[in-house]
């Protein structure tokens, strides 16, 4: 009993210590600080309205015509972010189809085709994609960043990606410019955020020159055209049968860049 | 006689039957509850203590153009901290104070202590709240008595005191217009010293999720004996 008594007292001794040490006058205020991190992605393009390629001499069909640095694209993101580019047209010839504006001559031949492929567009980017080193990324070829083949070699490499019209992004067998399908991680699958003001210009991961180019051959089979994964040839031969070639006209069709937060 | 002859011998026998235990109920357990009392109420060395602010309890910080990320967001005195401590009549000449800030996030939410709390997530971004450390605060008055004048600190948790009057241990009176003034004043009567502005600025980057967040500055004025 009486050692309880010790105890207390020696805790009452503390209590009154520490109450000595909190008991002095204070006052608090606070102020509030709301932040709103909106988030903004800024896709800046410079381009001519059109790019024509106008094929009317016999080696432009053979060698093709390429369109050097017609298109630069600079990128601000406040997100990590992938890049992608699409092949699209109104449709009315297909949806996969470049449109036919004009016909030329009345000969409509038994293989003359008026379906050319939106992938025969060939597109070279001036930075490597540095944003698909993931695992999961399965694309033989992951961005446009090979340079033209000769126009005798034909492997997909710069074929752009189409999607039956419609927007959708690559999947991890398909192109992208920058950035890749999934959401791993920057390095793997996404760009870190950025813009090409601060982070070096020109020779940056923000800042892609487009070149185009578009070989028809001869005959005009598009050899160069491939499904998006690479693997699947779409020249005009391949799908509708030896002997076809490309009806003359005016055609047309648009890419579509598109920047989206890493998804 | 005979009663005072035997007063001395009760007594000596009394404290001859006393023990050890006795000695520390009777003596030490009294003493002690006594004296932790008496240190309780002796801590007290100023009249008062008071934080007034003059304006501007909220900052509104709304990052939505590429620039504002780059560059950042600064608020010029928001923020104004007034203080004003009186002293004891009589004069207590260890009336002091000490003036301090940190930073509270709602950790009652389950926000960890080095991140803003969350109040909405914009997108589906794979990003992590924001830090605390974006934050800079400055702190200023017209006669630098702060060690800290004019130079933006930052927090990496809420744990983090930042003293903008230190408490050093000595006293130096108001109208001294020199580092650390912590005696009794107001900002009334010593405007150069006991006025405080307060600067915030933040430049976020690019590795944060968007969305809306929130923290608590919180200023503390405490004497010290």
């Amino acid at each position: 009993m009486k050692s309880k008594l010790f105890i207390l007292g020696v805790i009452a001794l503390v209590m009154g210590l520490h109450n000595g040490l909190f008991a002095q006058l204070q006052d608090e205020k606070s102020v509030t600080i709301t932040m709103d991190l909106q988030p903004i992605l800024q896709l800046d393009m410079e381009t001519t309205d059109q790019i024509e390629f106008v094929f009317d001499d016999i080696k432009d069909y053979y060698a093709g015509i390429t369109k050097y640095g017609a298109t630069i694209l600079k990128v601000s993101s406040t997100v990590s972010w992938d890049l992608y580019a699409v092949g699209r047209s109104n449709g009315t010839t297909g949806a996969e189809f470049w449109d036919q504006v004009i016909d030329y001559g009345a000969g409509n031949g038994t293989n003359s085709i008026n379906e050319l492929p939106l992938s025969a567009v060939e597109l070279h980017q001036s930075q490597p994609n540095n944003g698909a080193g993931g695992a999961g990324i399965t694309a033989t070829y992951i961005d446009y960043s090979t340079p033209f083949p000769a126009s005798t070699v034909h492997n997909g490499a710069n074929s752009l990606y189409v999607n039956n019209g419609t927007l959708t992004p690559p999947t991890v067998d398909d192109k992208y410019l920058a950035g890749h399908s999934g959401t791993t991680g920057v390095g793997d699958d996404a760009m870190e955020g950025g813009s090409y003001l601060i982070e070096g210009g020109y020779t940056s991961d923000y800042y892609y020159v487009i070149d185009y180019r578009l070989l028809p051959g001869l005959p005009a089979i598009f050899p160069n055209a491939f499904d998006a994964d690479a693997a699947t040839a779409e020249d005009l031969v391949t799908v509708n049968g030896a002997g076809s070639y490309a009806e003359p006209g005016v055609y047309t069709m648009y890419v579509q860049y598109v920047l989206v937060e890493d998804q | 006689m005979a009663i005072v002859d035997g007063l001395p011998a009760r007594f000596f026998l009394f404290l001859q039957l006393m023990n050890y235990n006795q000695i520390i109920e009777l003596f030490f357990i009294p003493l002690a509850i006594t004296f932790g009392i008496s240190v309780g109420h002796s801590q007290i060395v100023c009249a008062d203590v008071e934080i007034l602010p003059a304006s501007g309890e909220r900052a509104d910080f709304v990052f939505d153009s590429f620039s504002k990320y780059i560059s950042g967001i600064a608020f010029h005195g928001i923020a104004k901290v007034n203080v004003k401590v009186d002293d004891q009549v009589p004069a207590n000449p260890d009336c002091k104070w000490m003036l301090s800030m940190s930073v509270e996030n709602n950790p009652a939410s389950g926000t960890p202590d080095d991140e803003w709390e969350q109040l909405l997530s914009y997108g589906a971004g794979n990003f992590s709240p924001a830090k605390i450390e974006i934050l800079d605060v400055r702190v200023s008055n017209i006669c630098h008595t702060s060690p800290v004048d004019g130079v933006y600190q930052n927090f990496t948790q809420t744990s983090d005191i930042i003293e903008v009057i230190e408490n050093t241990g000595i006293r130096i009176d108001a109208g001294s217009c020199i580092t650390n003034v912590n005696g009794p004043g107001s900002y009334l009567a010593n405007y150069d010293e006991f006025h405080f502005q307060i600067d915030f600025r933040i430049i976020p980057g690019f590795n944060y999720d968007p969305g809306m967040y929130q923290l608590q500055l919180v200023f503390s004025l405490v004497e010290v004996p």
